[in-house]
């Protein structure tokens, strides 16, 4: 059979302030290399509901204060059909500034409190712009929850963050990961994003997934067994230089761990 | 004798003791600190001085500063100026004022001071002195991290511009619209370069070209054609801010050094070394012996193979490194990839750069190395690179050595290398370290 997913990728020339286009090149090359298709939609203004219904994978990168009320403005006429695909189980990926459009409010750096989408159930404030930002690299230890629907594979995430506001959990999502080195969603609580449903956020900007391969492939999984109703076996890759980047954080950052896991090809395997 | 001068004189006389003493220690040039002691002791040090006895080049810009500053030193060496360019570490007060504890008080003729600034201290080195020259290359996606977002830069950039005594002359790039709106706000002179060859236009969007937006009204511009990232001839429909008309063109000039940049690099060197009455002629003739600036197109003999070391720090000067090195067609490249404090610590703009026009050049192998080593090797896998011509090294010195044994003696080879990396991988090659 032959399997094909749309990426619904947001905004990218609003929402693509660092590198966030590596997410993308990371999904379409993971499924390429697996003989699944890949058809990529910009998502903007233009964008209709029949449309955006069509994604399989929602993808969100960072923008500037301005870029990011332009998208919020359009976003929140889209809000029903987004809430409606990951209720039903649409995996998305927000990373950088993206995840605090989707909470209840955001603040701008000169204070101005911003309606968000209300779809994950948190709140972002800013600090004040003489406040220091939270900047730099971002290890933490994925939640207990996500690490079971992520089985057998590696347990930590490396990210790089920059961010100004401070995000505070509400009950209606989960932490997606532990801190072990940064700031996380506020720098207090060691909380590090949020899953709701199938949804990741994160504070991880730019290119998130070429060194959380697992994370990919995770959303790839989902996106396949959201749309085919079964469960899709995904062929191993050769993703050694992406541990080696990976182990090469943990090591700088002296984060023991085990040995990275050996690459073992299964030609056959999951092509489904 | 009033009191500013006596300040003035002590401060001259003690700067240029410890300059002397400084430079018997073994410390050549005495750095900068003698014109921070001398402007503690008289802060109105620049205003003290005979004005003829000094000009001020301020260059600005995000990429080419240091490579048009060396053109304009070369253009007006030639020309029997007396040129100096910054040191390192020099912010413009206590630099020049460290020139003028090494040359005497009363000069014939006046010593031309050229200057670089990054984005972020433009404002603040423009607060200190007027310049008689301001030269605007251009303004890229640089360092998130240190120099935050291009429409801040834009906004603070526009605020000095506006106070700017109307006696300077700015040199300003007409094809980039951000730097040719804020020119248009100087009550003084301006004059507009820009290249005006459309057999320059390279019209695929670069992914990392991210002003395509009017830096006035904010809505999108038009092109009639780019020559790369969001350089080219742009009009605003919205608002009618548009393209200003230019003095200075490509075919006015001849560029010493490979790629479109190199031309921009020309112009402003020849658009500032006009207002001090050398002809574009001469400034040609002039930069015909021109030898680049460290790492910054320079090549060396080594092993005997030429190396070129392209310094690429961000997604626009990656893209250009990467155009010009492989319009040469090479078999081999080094890429190292460093995330140091002059780097800027976060690299997450490798994934703007264009890597992916390499994966058309099925056999050149990467070699690869820096801090970074894997996060590099990792880019141009996902660029589509095959894993079999992707050589990683954790250290630099193996790295070199890979490829210098990759190829033939009397081969070219091209290093593509962020900031410290060029300067590390400099140190191999040259034995030296700068």
């Amino acid at each position: 059979m032959n399997y094909k997913l749309t990426i619904g990728w947001l905004y990218p020339e609003l929402m693509s302030t660092y590198g966030d286009r590596g997410n993308i090149i990371v999904l379409k090359q993971r499924l390429f290399l697996r003989g699944i298709g890949a058809n990529i939609l910009e998502i903007d203004q233009t964008t209709t509901e029949k449309e955006l219904l069509k994604v399989d994978i929602v993808m969100g990168g960072g923008s500037q204060d301005r870029e990011q009320e332009i998208v919020i403005v359009d976003l929140l006429k889209k809000k029903e059909t987004l809430r409606s695909l990951f209720s039903d189980g649409t995996p998305g990926l927000f990373v950088c500034g993206s995840p605090q459009l989707l909470g209840h409010s955001y603040m701008t750096g000169d204070g101005a409190k911003i309606q968000g989408l209300g779809i994950f159930d948190m709140e972002t404030v800013h600090p004040g712009a003489g406040k220091p930002r939270c900047i730099g690299n971002l290890v933490a230890e994925i939640s207990d929850d996500m690490r079971y629907a992520i089985c057998g594979m590696r347990n930590t995430i490396v990210g790089f963050e920059n961010h100004g506001g401070r995000t505070i959990l509400g009950s209606g999502v989960k932490p997606f990961a532990q801190v072990i080195v940064g700031s996380g969603n506020n720098g207090t609580d060691k909380t590090e994003g949020a899953v709701f449903q199938k949804c990741i956020a994160t504070y991880s900007h730019g290119p998130f997934l070429p060194k959380n391969p697992h994370i990919a492939d995770w959303l790839i999984f989902q996106a396949l067994t959201q749309k085919y109703h079964q469960n899709i076996e995904l062929a191993p890759l050769d993703d050694t230089l992406a541990w080696k980047a990976h182990e090469a954080m943990l090591y700088r950052l002296g984060i023991k761990t085990g040995s990275p896991p050996e690459f073992t090809p299964h030609l056959d395997a999951g092509r489904g | 004798m009033s009191c500013v001068s006596v300040r003035f004189y002590l401060a001259v006389f003690t700067g240029r003791v410890l300059q002397s003493l400084l430079r018997l220690i073994g410390k050549s040039a005495g750095g900068t600190w003698p014109g921070e002691i001398a402007l503690i002791l008289c802060p109105n040090f620049i205003s003290c001085l005979n004005p003829k006895s000094f000009r001020l080049i301020v260059v600005a810009g995000t990429n080419g500063k240091t490579t048009s500053g060396k053109m304009i030193q070369t253009i007006l060496s030639k020309n029997s100026f007396t040129v100096r360019l910054n040191e390192t570490g020099a912010n413009l007060m206590n630099g020049l004022v460290s020139v003028f504890l090494s040359h005497p008080l009363v000069l014939e003729r006046p010593i031309v001071y050229v200057f670089e600034v990054d984005e972020a201290s433009l404002p603040h080195a423009l607060s200190a002195v007027s310049p008689d020259v301001l030269v605007l290359l251009n303004l890229f996606r640089d360092q998130l991290d240190r120099y935050g977002e291009i429409r801040s830069v834009v906004a603070l950039w526009k605020k000095s511009i506006e106070i700017l005594s109307p006696k300077t002359t700015v040199i300003a790039n007409a094809d980039d619209p951000s730097i040719a709106y804020i020119a248009g706000f100087h009550s003084g002179t301006v004059q507009y370069f820009g290249l005006e060859d459309p057999l320059l236009f390279h019209n695929k969007k670069e992914h990392a070209a991210d002003s395509l937006y009017c830096p006035k009204c904010f809505r999108r511009l038009t092109y009639q054609g780019l020559y790369y990232s969001h350089l080219g001839i742009w009009t605003c429909g919205n608002c009618g801010n548009t393209h200003p008309d230019i003095s200075l063109r490509a075919r006015d000039v001849k560029s010493p050094l490979d790629g479109n940049y190199n031309i921009y690099n020309t112009l402003a060197a020849t658009g500032a070394s006009g207002v001090f009455g050398i002809s574009s002629e001469q400034c040609s003739k002039a930069l015909l012996e021109f030898s680049p600036a460290f790492g910054r197109m320079e090549s060396i003999v080594y092993k005997n193979r030429k190396i070129t070391i392209l310094l690429s720090k961000n997604p626009t000067g990656f893209n250009q490194s990467l155009r010009v090195a492989l319009e040469h067609a090479p078999s081999t490249m080094l890429f190292v990839l460093n995330d140091r404090i002059p780097d800027g610590t976060d690299v997450s703009w490798i994934y703007d750069v264009d890597f992916e026009q390499i994966s058309e050049y099925k056999s050149l192998r990467c070699v690869v190395s820096g801090d970074l080593v894997f996060d590099m090797a990792l880019r141009l896998q996902y660029a589509g690179v095959p894993l079999k011509n992707i050589f990683s090294y954790e250290i630099l010195k193996d790295a070199i050595e890979q490829l210098v044994n990759q190829e033939n003696e009397g081969a070219h080879v091209w290093i593509l290398a962020t900031y410290s990396a060029m300067l590390e991988t400099r140190k191999i090659l040259t034995g030296k370290k700068i």
